[in-house]
């Protein structure tokens, strides 16, 4: 081998850097009708160094020239885990070093190769490099081109749409790693320190910080090898060790690492684990701190890049914001879903079961804890952990414990509203005041004073009516539907809450009469705004409903039929009328499943309690009718 | 023509697709001169067979045009029945989807010198100003007046640009609760006959022609959107009557250019390449949500800025036809599939016409 001080190492050395040089930064400045001259320059560098490489002595009479010159039997390929690992050359032996010079100079071939679109010469470059790296073990010389050729390989066959192959590369890397990790350890060398002067190699922290690089990379490309495999749970594990990887070593910008981290939060609360999407988001929300302060409205209108800023900034907090929100709300839903009884009341036997577990869950989560990885570094840590404690991550049994999730949501609501104002976000903020209602819907679950639940449902109202008035249908049709159906259901929630409470008094006042027909007729009103939208602009009703208004618009007509029947009113014609109303709307739900049978799947219980009532409602209408004519 | 009386008569509210498959002709450098091998036959009116292997695929749509079908039976298929639409206070959208070199251009505008309003081979666009025109004359004479305007916008790199005034930086997408999302600061220009409006598009084309060169980039990398507010005006009985409709004419980027957004398949995405932040990354979570059951949650990755401004005429409350343009060169086998599995999937996307019925009872 060439001694390291020789003028003939100098020249090779001199080479590699202008290869570098060439291809990441010359290469940036390339014409687009010669997209990849510099690379192409590069590429020449490179194979003149391999020459004189393979040319040099390679010293204490050891055969590997020979060796290396062998093509092998079958091609290295990587999938079974442990397989193919080191063995041979010591990776500091003379001959290891070398094969390892060799091996490094394939992999920057291969990969300007890959670069330069032409595939298959580089997988040949690469595949070359994994041969030679198959006579040395791993050492700090030569583990981070083990883990990079890998990389490279795995970029490369995912590619072409082979992710199993791809997926093989990437675990052995992975493995690789992680023994080497455990049986070494120390700060291994970095790839282009193959060639440089020993005095100038990087210190041990740098080493370390490009090495775990690349091992970050590695996760990196695992999650989307996974997530085009789908299995889901295993790309959402990736993601999660890429993050937190990115945060230990200080390699992330905030703002896009807050989104991701707040993002990830959404797909654990889908999985309903609670403390995992809860510790995503209170990091989300640290990390996005770090990415300065909002700059003031006077500062942006003196400045393009200030007001972008300012946008960007409070943009990304909104959206982490809406991310909480849905955190309080899943959580009060699902506790909800746990609590409810056969016919949607708190279920005082469950919430004892519930409270009974509940000590010894903590106890369980606080060990499954200590095992699930967690973001922060050093600095962040505890701001991340004082987050965490002003939410609950466990399901709510009472009002009290709802109530402070609901406050926590709520908080959220109002400031996610700042940045996502009606004026010019309006399907944003509309989508939030959704969350709010559904908020205070699930709130008023555990709520056992009836007046008092009757009231968080008037917010409700309170909040929707006046958008819903004014949105145009125009270009919001889904959402005035929402809205509509929205509004009705609450108006009728709020009428069935009165019934109970009046049944509790002995007698109805005019003044409970009148207020509950309001409520009544105000259901009616909002279902029939939307049973109106399904009509065809020239008021015709359609003779098939589309898949996504059938069961909606079905269940309309049902409770504008109940609507009806339940009205109040002591004159004898006018419950007359409202009988055949609703007679007429259980009729339509009948007779459309008649005419469309494969619609009886969507509405079953709907359409049993119609078969009922139209065949009793004629009774009873007779027996008013015939009141009616005794009396005149 | 059995076919064809479908697509015309049928009411349905999903969007419309009509593919065109364009003539072969030398040197466009898609096909190979000499290889004059097809990758496709037009089987009916509205099917179309693609030669692939080891089956040949069949496609069917609303419509499908062969090679030598002419520019104003494109119109009467595609474009009369959305701009009838609009005269009656309904949005409607057009689309050119496909490959560069594909045909979307000539369809949409017609050959590319521009004063040629009167040539038989002008496209879609000014045959479509035209007939708005003559409907708007005809029903002037029914106590009805209209307001028309319009605006012309490029969406380039997901920034916005307006094409009627080249001095502008880039602009942002708004929403509002009465006219939905628009573009805000876009300059509007009123026009009173079709020659205006053409006018207008063919001085906001030229400036899309302009950037193309000082900023080094091609057209075909950018959207651009055409879009005519109409407002109409009727008194009857006291009450006056108000309708606004919107009629978009988009001409997308090359579809071979829209690999990042849903066509890609399994690449992975390289760090190195991306500058080391790990962009992608959200894009696997996103995928990780996106699968969810049904539970509400939020996810922060907006839309892209086309399909925000286009979103309702994307499944929500409009009136809409997709051209789909294929070459039926062999070469061009790969990029003719995808736009055809494009189209098909646009076909899915369901869609609503309402009027807006804005009651004033002003008496007068």
């Amino acid at each position: 081998m060439a001694s390291p001080h020789s003028h003939e190492w100098r020249a090779v050395c001199d080479k590699f850097n202008t290869a570098q040089n060439l291809s990441e930064v010359e290469s940036r400045k390339d014409p687009e009708n010669d997209p990849f001259r510099s690379k192409y320059k590069a590429r020449e560098l490179l194979r003149e160094i391999y020459c004189t490489l393979k040319n040099f002595d390679v010293g204490e009479n050891e055969s590997v020239n020979d060796e290396a010159d062998q093509r092998p039997t079958e091609q290295p390929v990587d999938g079974g885990m442990e397989e193919g690992f080191g063995r041979g050359h010591c990776g500091d032996s003379p001959a290891g070093s070398r094969a390892a010079k060799l091996g490094a100079v394939e992999y920057y071939l291969g990969v300007n190769h890959v670069e330069t679109e032409e595939l298959s010469a580089g997988e040949e470059h690469l595949m070359n490099c994994m041969t030679l790296l198959e006579k040395c073990c791993i050492s700090p010389e030569n583990v981070s081109l083990f883990i990079q050729v890998r990389n490279q390989l795995g970029i490369l066959w995912a590619g072409r749409d082979e992710i199993e192959k791809a997926q093989g590369f990437l675990e052995t890397a992975e493995a690789m790693y992680i023994r080497y990790m455990k049986e070494d350890g120390q700060p291994p060398m970095d790839l282009t320190e193959f060639f440089v002067a020993e005095e100038e190699a990087l210190p041990q922290q740098e080493r370390t910080k490009r090495f775990e690089m690349a091992y970050t990379h590695t996760l990196y490309y695992l999650a989307q090898v996974y997530k085009n495999l789908e299995q889901y749970e295993k790309a959402g594990g990736y993601c999660h060790s890429t993050l937190q990887r990115q945060l230990k070593f200080n390699q992330f910008i905030p703002l896009e690492w807050a989104i991701n981290a707040a993002t990830l939060s959404q797909y654990y609360i889908t999985k309903t684990l609670y403390m995992e999407g809860r510790h995503c988001l209170s990091a989300a929300s640290v990390i996005a701190d770090l990415a300065g302060e909002v700059p003031s409205e006077a500062s942006a209108q003196e400045s393009e890049a200030e007001a972008e800023k300012r946008d960007q900034l409070r943009q990304k907090r909104a959206e982490i914001a809406r991310c909480w929100i849905k955190y309080c709300l899943n959580l009060l839903q699902d506790a909800k879903k746990l609590l409810e009884d056969n016919i949607g009341e708190l279920d005082m036997d469950r919430q004892a079961e519930l409270r009974a577990t509940r000590l010894q869950e903590e106890e369980e989560k606080e060990r499954g804890r200590k095992s699930a990885v967690l973001f922060g570094s050093s600095d962040t840590f505890d701001s991340i952990c004082g987050l965490e404690e002003k939410v609950s991550c466990v399901f709510p049994v009472d009002f009290e414990e709802a109530r402070c999730i609901f406050l926590v949501g709520q908080t959220y609501v109002n400031q996610a509203k700042e940045y996502f104002e009606m004026d010019g976000h309006v399907t944003d903020h509309i989508e939030i005041l959704q969350d709010h209602s559904a908020l205070f819907k699930a709130l008023a679950f555990f709520e056992e004073d009836l007046e008092r639940r009757c009231k968080m449902h008037k917010r409700r109202v309170d909040m929707m009516e006046p958008i819903c008035k004014d949105l145009n249908a125009q270009y919001y049709l889904l959402v005035c539907r929402q809205l509509q159906f929205e509004l009705a259901e609450t108006y009728y929630e709020m009428m069935d809450l009165k019934l109970a409470v009046a049944n509790k008094q002995n007698d109805l006042d005019a003044h409970t009469v009148k207020k509950f027909n309001h409520l009544c007729s105000s259901s009616t009103k909002f279902y029939q705004m939307f049973l109106d939208s399904v009509r065809s602009p020239e008021g015709k009703w359609p003779e098939k409903l589309e898949d996504e208004v059938l069961r909606p618009a079905l269940v309309a007509k049902f409770r504008v039929a109940r609507l009806h029947s339940r009205l109040i009113s002591s004159s004898k014609t006018v419950q007359l009328e409202n009988l055949n109303r609703a007679l007429e709307c259980y009729n339509f739900v009948v007779q459309y499943c008649k005419d469309n049978p494969e619609a009886k799947s969507a509405v079953e219980t709907e359409l049993e309690l119609s078969e009922e009532m139209v065949s009793l409602l004629p009774l009873k209408i007779n027996r008013i009718q015939a009141n009616l004519a005794s009396c005149n | 023509m059995q076919h064809q009386q479908i697509t015309h008569s049928g009411d349905s509210d999903s969007i419309k697709v009509f593919v065109r498959v364009r003539p072969l002709t030398q040197g466009t450098g898609l096909t190979t001169d000499g290889d004059q091998g097809l990758c496709l036959t037009v089987t009916s009116p509205n099917t179309i067979r693609l030669h692939s292997k080891p089956e040949p695929r069949t496609f069917t749509y609303d419509h499908v045009a062969d090679m030598d079908i002419t520019q104003d039976s494109v119109f009467s298929s595609v474009a009369k029945n959305i701009v009838e639409s609009c005269i009656n206070g309904y949005n409607g959208t057009i689309f050119a989807y496909g490959q560069t070199g594909s045909g979307k251009t000539f369809t949409m505008l017609g050959p590319s010198d521009f004063d040629n309003f009167t040539d038989d081979q002008r496209g879609v666009i000014p045959r479509s100003f035209e007939y708005l025109f003559f409907l708007i004359n005809r029903e002037s004479e029914n106590a009805k007046s209209f307001l028309c305007k319009c605006s012309f916008i490029e969406i380039y790199n997901e920034q916005i640009y307006d094409l009627l005034d080249s001095a502008s930086a880039s602009l942002f997408l708004r929403e509002n609760i009465k006219k939905g999302v628009f573009v805000e600061g876009a300059v509007e220009k009123f026009v009173t006959s079709a020659a205006e409006a053409y006018q207008v598009l063919s001085m906001g084309w030229r400036n899309r022609r302009v950037a193309s060169t000082s900023m080094n980039r091609e057209s075909s990398r950018s959207h651009a959107v055409f879009t005519m507010t109409l407002e109409s005006k009727e008194t009857a009985k006291e009450v006056v009557n108000i309708r606004t409709s919107q009629l978009n004419l988009v001409d997308l980027a090359g579809s071979e250019r829209q690999r990042d957004t849903h066509t890609e398949g399994s690449r992975l995405k390289e760090a190195s390449s991306i500058n080391r932040s790990l962009m992608c990354l959200g894009q696997v979570i996103m995928a990780l949500v996106d699968v969810s059951n049904g539970k509400s949650r939020h996810i922060c990755y907006r839309d892209s800025k086309l399909t925000f401004l286009l979103r309702d005429s994307l499944g929500g409350n409009a009136k809409t036809y997709i051209i789909a343009n294929v070459h039926p060169g062999s070469k061009c086998f790969g990029e003719t599939l995808s736009t055809l599995q494009f189209a098909q999937r646009a076909k899915l996307i369901k869609n609503k016409a309402m009027i807006n019925e804005d009651t004033q009872g002003n008496v007068r």
